[in-house]
């Protein structure tokens, strides 16, 4: 063992610095001649003849050397060492052909590695809690409904774990923002309202302080508020003794008992700055717990070890069943469900991040066939050089081998620009990754995103190198030999270039097939209308902490208040009040019933979208009214409730009848089961995002259902600044401890609601023009090189009469030839891809025959090119210049 | 192969060339070469190169050490003499030689009598 390590030492010694050991060995071959001679001569040999025989006598000294430093060295680690220095210089000689492949490669890796990181960082990555594959979104469904996904009352939530066999825990989540006052200018912070199990099942460690105890979840329980380490270290400005001290949310004292790590985001994964409180102790959600109607709690549950999924839906149905039958009226037809949480946090964007990232695969697997192709090309063009090596005595797999480490250094090469351009890409992706994507703040080059990029590099140098290394060393040294190395190509090396060139074309269909509907698409959603007009509008928020304006005549009050004011500044008449406004805020979607029309059944409700408007709101927005009228200042608190419906609504609800004069009623505070009258119908807005539809809508006068807030929307051409300030004095002067957040201009609040879409269509159109270059350089690479393979022939046939249109055709004709047969290839995977990003489009079949017939179209031009420069090079071959070619 | 001369298997070489630095101290290659063909009274015909490749496979494995010096007739030469740890190697080998020769010599006597 010790006689083998040190074997092994001392020959990884010769092999890191050669030469030393060969001249020493030289030298003692030279002595022992020496030596012999000298002997010899003692015996009576004349010294020429003693010296003559004693090198006899040594043997051969080349063989000896070569032996001799085969056996001193590692053989394998000096071949490969001697291998790659060959190889390097191989690669040195023909800069052009290494430039482009490297760089080819370069990009392919560091274009595959950035969007990895981003797949890692959103997708893959555990959740930063402890066993996170234990944690499970649970929520309830009501299949007759299409009501998927929707969160819990608190006493079902209760009832779920209280008798529940398959959780360790289960915790409530919600969240909404506060005021937080006493540390500088007011700010709107971000709150997670959660039930007290909330911590100990996520199994969340503070920094420092403690967690929330059952105590904190009771009813009467004082005020306490955990930070996060960003709000923390942000408006306290890390104050060390924040433990203990008291901070207002809404006009109400939280005494701070912790602070949770920057890794901690939950259920806001998006935000750094953020606090938890218990949830009996919001003022929002804490008045709902009594409740047992409404859906609103998101529910965690950490599974028992040992349980498996489908025990835990098995108990999950059963306590479904069991509910139905103690509270029919609130929960007929729902069940319960269960999602691993890191499936349901990235539930939205999971799908198109993994499309994307099969995209920048495929744009490498065309760099590789393209590089594959190059070093094919070499390898014909090096085949005297194989052949020589072969005669010489080298083995067809030493030869192979050559050949690979000149594909690995190729590949080490490439992999480390690859990585360098990841490194960029990433710095690039993260700012370009739109920010409502989860844990965006994780992406990164990590040790796993890194591991991914070596073993990219491995996979990709495997699959361009290992087939023309196999067949680079398929040397028949008869004809090779004997040949000028001039037409000494097989059938079968040609066979594998064209069949490679013909995939990168089916593999360009492909991806320009899905980049140009996703592109389409995009623009379609870009030309949407919006239903109202965004131009010069911008929107601010103001809301009211519910401690300070508990009543509905203090809302109403406020806002009024501020309306006079606002429409007093100059430039600020066109102002409304909406809660909420469409696209910036989503929706509040609301049941209802027909009056006079019988109830439907307790499982198929009716629902629109409840919007609270001002009077001024149709006018500002630029809404049109399409029948009855608008509300007006006659609409106020203690008269007839009323309500205009969107069109959407009628056509819905109201098909073969007016809607004006028919009566609505939902149940929703302040003032439950009202009943309204319907006194005009207002065109369609995309009140969610402009990929949905226009849902179902109903506006209620906010003088009759106000809120405690109020999003302000302005039709101004003043500058947007400054319109802001007047806002904000206007506000300070109602109340100085009143932020006002969530600013913005319309037209830029869509712009940010489609950046998942652009995303999607910006990085798939990059993919797919790399793709395309990549493919046209793949043809133009192949018919260029056949071409000048074929000058002689080519001479020939024009010797024999051939014209140039004939020699131009054919050349072309090879081309075409290639093309169709990457489109025959090609299609079905396409049909495939569009299948696969088909729930991504938007207002655009997954067959759109328009983006198929461009898609076609462009790749057949960038064939076309491709293969007319060459042509035109073959028809002006001149014959005697091709037949002295040789 | 010649005629009254014998092939050398490798193992035996290296054994060999053990034993002579052995009793005879540190040597130079071509010394060793001399010395190896006298004690088998020309017997064993080598070619010189060979004690090379033995030599390179004992000083990897540690149980030689070779030095340049000065041989007898005044010219540089690589001179080899046994370690500690090769001197313990030699002793093993040499037994298990010993035993092995005497097996092979039984059972040839044997099979000839047969």
């Amino acid at each position: 063992m010790l006689a083998g390590i040190r074997t092994l030492l001392s020959r990884i010694g010769l092999t890191l610095r050669p030469g030393s050991e060969d001249d020493d060995f030289e030298r003692e071959l030279r002595a022992h001649v020496q030596l012999m001679s000298d002997d010899l001569v003692r015996r009576g040999v004349a010294p020429d003849e003693a010296m003559r025989d004693a090198r006899i006598r040594l043997g051969g000294v080349t063989q000896l050397r070569e032996s001799h430093r085969e056996r001193a060295r590692l053989s394998w680690v000096g071949s490969f060492v001697q291998d790659a220095r060959y190889a390097a210089r191989t690669l040195a000689r023909s800069r052009g052909f290494s430039a482009v492949a490297i760089l080819t490669l370069a990009i392919g890796i560091g274009a595959t590695t950035a969007i990895f990181s981003v797949v890692y960082a959103v997708v893959l990555k555990p959740l930063p809690y402890p066993r996170p594959e234990q944690l499970f979104n649970v929520f309830q469904v009501q299949e007759a409904q299409q009501n998927t996904g929707t969160g819990w009352s608190y006493p079902n939530f209760a009832d779920l774990r209280d008798r529940n066999h398959v959780f360790s825990g289960v915790a409530g989540s919600q969240h909404h923002q506060l005021t937080l006052t006493g540390w500088g200018d007011p700010i709107a912070v971000n709150t997670s309202v959660v039930t007290a199990e909330f911590f100990t099942v996520f199994e969340g460690t503070p920094i420092t302080g403690r967690i929330f105890s059952t105590r904190d979840g009771e009813p009467g329980a004082p005020g306490v508020v955990i930070l996060s380490e960003a709000l923390w270290r942000g408006p306290f400005a890390a104050d060390p003794n924040i433990i203990g001290r008291a901070i207002d949310l809404d006009h109400r004292s939280f005494t701070v008992v912790g602070i949770m790590p920057e890794q901690f985001r939950f259920p806001l994964m998006r935000e750094s700055r953020q606090l938890w409180i218990p949830l009996r102790q919001d003022p929002l959600f804490g008045a709902w717990t009594e409740r047992r109607g409404g859906h609103w709690l998101q529910v965690t549950g950490r599974l028992r070890p040992g349980v498996t999924p489908a025990q835990a839906q098995a108990d999950l149905d059963a306590m479904a069943a069991r509910a139905q039958r103690e509270f029919p009226a609130e929960n007929a037809g729902w069940t319960a469900r269960m999602l691993p949480l890191q499936r349901m946090i990235v539930f939205d964007v999971r799908s198109a991040l993994l499309v994307l990232l099969a995209a920048v695969c495929v744009v490498l697997l065309i760099g590789c066939a393209n590089i594959a192709n190059l070093l094919l090309t070499r390898a014909t063009t090096r085949s005297r050089e194989m052949a020589v090596r072969a005669a010489l005595g080298a083995s067809r797999w030493r030869l192979a081998r050559q050949m690979f480490t000149e594909t690995v250094v190729l590949g080490a090469l490439g992999g480390a620009a690859g990585l360098a351009i990841a490194y960029l890409g990433v710095g690039a992706l993260s700012s370009l990754v739109p920010p409502n994507v989860p844990r965006v703040h994780d992406i990164r080059i990590d040790p796993a995103v890194l591991s991914f990029a070596v073993a990219l590099s491995a996979a990709a140098t495997l699959a361009f190198g290992v087939a023309p290394s196999l067949f680079a060393s398929n040397v028949d040294l008869q004809t090779r030999l004997r040949e000028d190395g001039r037409s000494g190509e097989s059938a079968g090396r040609r066979r594998a270039r064209n069949a490679l060139a013909a995939a990168e074309v089916a593999l360009a269909l492909v991806l320009l097939t899905a980049g140009g509907l996703v592109l389409r698409s995009f623009a379609k959603l870009t030309s949407v209308n919006p239903g109202f007009d965004a131009e010069h509008l911008l929107k601010a928020e103001i809301s009211l902490p519910r401690f300070e304006y508990s009543t509905p005549e203090q809302w109403r009050g406020f806002t009024r208040d501020l309306l006079n004011r606002l429409h007093a500044e100059p430039g600020l008449q066109n102002t409304a009040v909406t809660i909420p406004a469409p696209i910036a805020d989503g929706a509040i979607n609301l049941s209802f019933e027909i009056m006079g029309t019988p109830a439907r059944s307790a499982n198929a409700s009716r629902a629109a979208n409840y919007v609270s408007i001002t009077p001024e709101y149709f006018t500002v927005m630029g809404i049109p009214l399409v029948a009855g009228r608008a509300f007006d200042a006659h609409d106020a608190a203690d008269s007839t409730p009323v309500c205009v419906i969107s069109e959407a609504l009628a056509r819905m609800y109201f098909p073969d009848r007016t809607p004006i004069g028919q009566r609505l009623r939902f149940g929703f505070p302040p003032g439950p089961d009202v009943t309204r009258e319907i006194i005009g119908v207002a065109g369609d807005v995309h009140d969610v995002l402009l990929e949905k539809p226009p849902g179902a809508m109903m506006y209620v006068p906010f003088w009759q259902a106000p809120f405690p807030g109020a999003v302000l929307v302005v039709r101004t051409t003043l500058d947007p600044g400054a319109v802001v300030a007047t806002i904000r004095r206007d506000v300070a002067a109602m109340n100085p401890n009143l932020p006002v957040t969530d600013v913005g201009l319309m037209p830029d609040l869509i712009t940010a609601s489609l950046a998942q879409p652009r995303f999607r269509a910006f990085l798939m159109s990059v993919f797919g023009i790399m793709a395309l270059g990549l493919a046209t350089i793949g043809i133009f690479g192949v018919i260029s090189y056949s071409v000048s393979r074929r000058t002689h022939e080519i001479g020939v046939r024009v010797a024999l009469g051939a014209s140039r249109g004939q020699i131009f055709r054919m050349v072309l004709g090879e081309t075409a030839m290639l093309t169709a047969a990457g489109f025959a290839l090609g299609v079905p995977f396409a049909m495939f891809a569009t299948r696969l990003v088909g729930h991504l489009l938007f207002g655009v079949s997954d067959h759109d025959p328009l983006t198929l017939v461009a898609v076609a179209f462009t790749l057949a031009a960038a064939a076309a090119l491709a293969g007319y420069l060459p042509a035109r090079r073959a028809m002006r071959v001149l014959p005697m210049v091709a037949l002295r070619h040789e | 192969m010649h005629r009254g001369k014998l092939d050398i298997l490798q193992g035996t070489l290296d054994l060999m060339v053990l034993q002579i630095l052995d009793t005879m101290g540190p040597m130079h290659g071509y010394g060793l070469a001399r010395r190896l063909e006298q004690v088998s009274e020309d017997a064993l015909q080598i070619n010189h190169g060979t004690i090379y490749a033995s030599l390179l496979r004992l000083i990897q494995r540690g149980w030689i050490a070779g030095a340049w010096g000065t041989s007898e007739n005044g010219r540089k030469a690589k001179f080899y003499s046994l370690t500690s740890s090769g001197r313990k190697q030699l002793r093993a080998e040499a037994d298990k030689w010993e035993r092995m020769s005497a097996v092979v010599g039984r059972v040839l006597r044997t099979a000839g009598r047969g």
